[in-house]
């Protein structure tokens, strides 16, 4: 049986488990995306909350994320006497990471922001708006982009270990149909090559954006 | 006429200017002179309506700006471009083009104008070469170029000009201070922090000479070669003797 048979055989599975996979990386994602993005912007205006998001993103920094979802799973869940169906365990955990890990890349690159371009914006005549759209958010973005692309795939690889309290995304379907037809080289190079296809572009985009940008952003 | 009266500036215990007068008429260049650190980009800064002086007044031909103001308060209506500025840092956004860089606030304010204007610009600065380079693609000096077209092609009546030729070669320097010596003609108000005595005694109107954040001497170039204080003496003494 070689990698095609098995993904023919037991497509329906490995589509579930996509689709979980997918979902979850839909609600880190996007949670993280937004949530930190406005974090991040609420962090560069006012000093407590940046304080407070640094503080937290130091704490989250220092714990093992296996650990944390380990202790959101068992313990905090037995201290409150909840059952959490273990997708939204996941899903919380890498959201809380990723939106502190974006939070933390808007709020230092809106910090390190060089005063002196909106300085030549104002004395120009730039009106506030143009200054936000063709000066700020150009710049910004070309600075921020690839780190939050690197940090989006990293969010997709820990998405296995939802795997770990049960998830059925798409490394636990591997792992099940290897129990049944004990096939791991075939069963993980289809994985390996399934990731190598989703993040290897978006990667290589972001070195791209990265090598190009960086380049143009330093004036001398 | 622009004019700042009485000005006073301190950042935290240092007190930075002290009652700082100095004027830059249309048509006219004002050379301010004096050791580093003596508040001179501060009074730039306070000209361009950057930062606000603690107390003093800034008279914009008929329009005057008394301070304190709270820092937020905007100034209106704005005074910009009508007063503009070059600093010794080019500021030039790094993700435009120089002809981009140039293009963008010009079109705020006549865009039909502006495509005419900039090719007479890249003609009178040279800029043909290089116009469509990135700032990090083009050389100091090109880039004090573009960072000079940004500002002249807004039509200021003034122009306030922070050591721009400080990372020129001689040269380049020259090259530079021929073309401000042109833009007298059209009528447009130059004030010039520089260390160039040799530019400030050829084509400046008038010489402000700066210390210890006061004006200790003004008067026509002719003071370069008579000072009348002991300082600006000993400040020419060290300029000749660095050059």
């Amino acid at each position: 049986m070689n990698v095609f048979d098995i993904l023919a055989n037991y497509y329906p599975a490995f589509l579930k488990g996509l689709s979980v996979t997918l979902q979850l990386c839909a609600v880190i994602w996007g949670s993280g995306l937004i949530l930190g993005s406005l974090l991040g912007l609420a962090g560069a205006k006012i000093a407590p909350v940046a304080f407070a998001s640094r503080s937290i993103s130091f704490v989250l920094g220092s714990v093992p994320l296996l650990v944390f979802l380990f202790w959101l799973h068992y313990p905090a869940q037995a201290m409150f006497d909840v059952v959490i169906d273990p997708f939204y365990t996941a899903a919380f955990t890498f959201s809380v990471v990723n939106i502190f890990g974006v939070a933390d890349v808007v709020r230092g690159a809106l910090f390190d922001f060089p005063r002196q371009y909106l300085t030549a914006a104002k004395v120009t005549g730039l009106t506030p708006r143009q200054t936000v759209f063709k000066i700020q958010l150009p710049l910004i973005l070309r600075e921020i982009l690839p780190t939050l692309m690197l940090l989006q795939v990293s969010m997709l690889h820990v998405t296995l270990f939802a795997s770990l309290i049960s998830v059925e995304e798409i490394f636990r379907v591997a792992q099940r149909i290897n129990a049944q037809i004990y096939r791991p080289v075939e069963i993980y190079t289809a994985l390996g090559v399934f990731f190598l296809a989703v993040c290897l572009p978006v990667n290589g985009f972001a070195y791209w954006l990265k090598k190009r940008y960086t380049r143009n952003l330093s004036e001398h | 006429m622009l004019t700042a009266r009485a000005i006073h500036k301190a950042f935290g215990e240092k007190q930075i200017l002290r009652g700082v007068d100095v004027a830059v008429a249309p048509g006219q260049i004002t050379c301010v002179i004096g050791p580093s650190g003596t508040g001179k980009t501060t009074l730039l800064r306070a000209l361009a309506f950057l930062d606000y002086p603690d107390e003093g007044t800034v008279t914009l031909d008929d329009r005057t700006y008394d301070f304190p103001r709270q820092p937020r308060q905007a100034i209106t209506p704005p005074p910009w471009p009508q007063v503009t500025a070059v600093f010794q840092s080019l500021f030039l956004w790094p993700h435009l083009t120089l002809r981009e860089n140039i293009m963008l606030p010009a079109r705020n304010h006549s865009p039909e104008r502006a495509e005419k204007d900039i090719e007479g610009l890249a003609a009178f600065f040279e800029m043909g070469g290089f116009i469509d380079r990135y700032p990090n693609e083009a050389s100091v000096g090109q880039r004090q170029r573009a960072a000079l077209a940004r500002a002249l092609i807004l039509n200021p009546r003034y122009l306030l000009l922070d050591e721009i030729t400080s990372a020129l070669d001689i040269e380049q320097t020259a090259r530079i201070l021929t073309k401000l010596e042109h833009l007298k003609d059209r009528n447009i108000g130059m004030l010039l922090i520089t260390h160039a005595i040799g530019f400030a005694r050829h084509a400046a109107n008038h010489i402000v000479f700066m210390d210890g954040g006061q004006v200790m001497e003004r008067g026509p170039p002719g003071i370069l070669d008579a000072p009348k204080t002991e300082r600006l003496n000993n400040f020419l003494s060290l300029v000749r003797a660095a050059q």
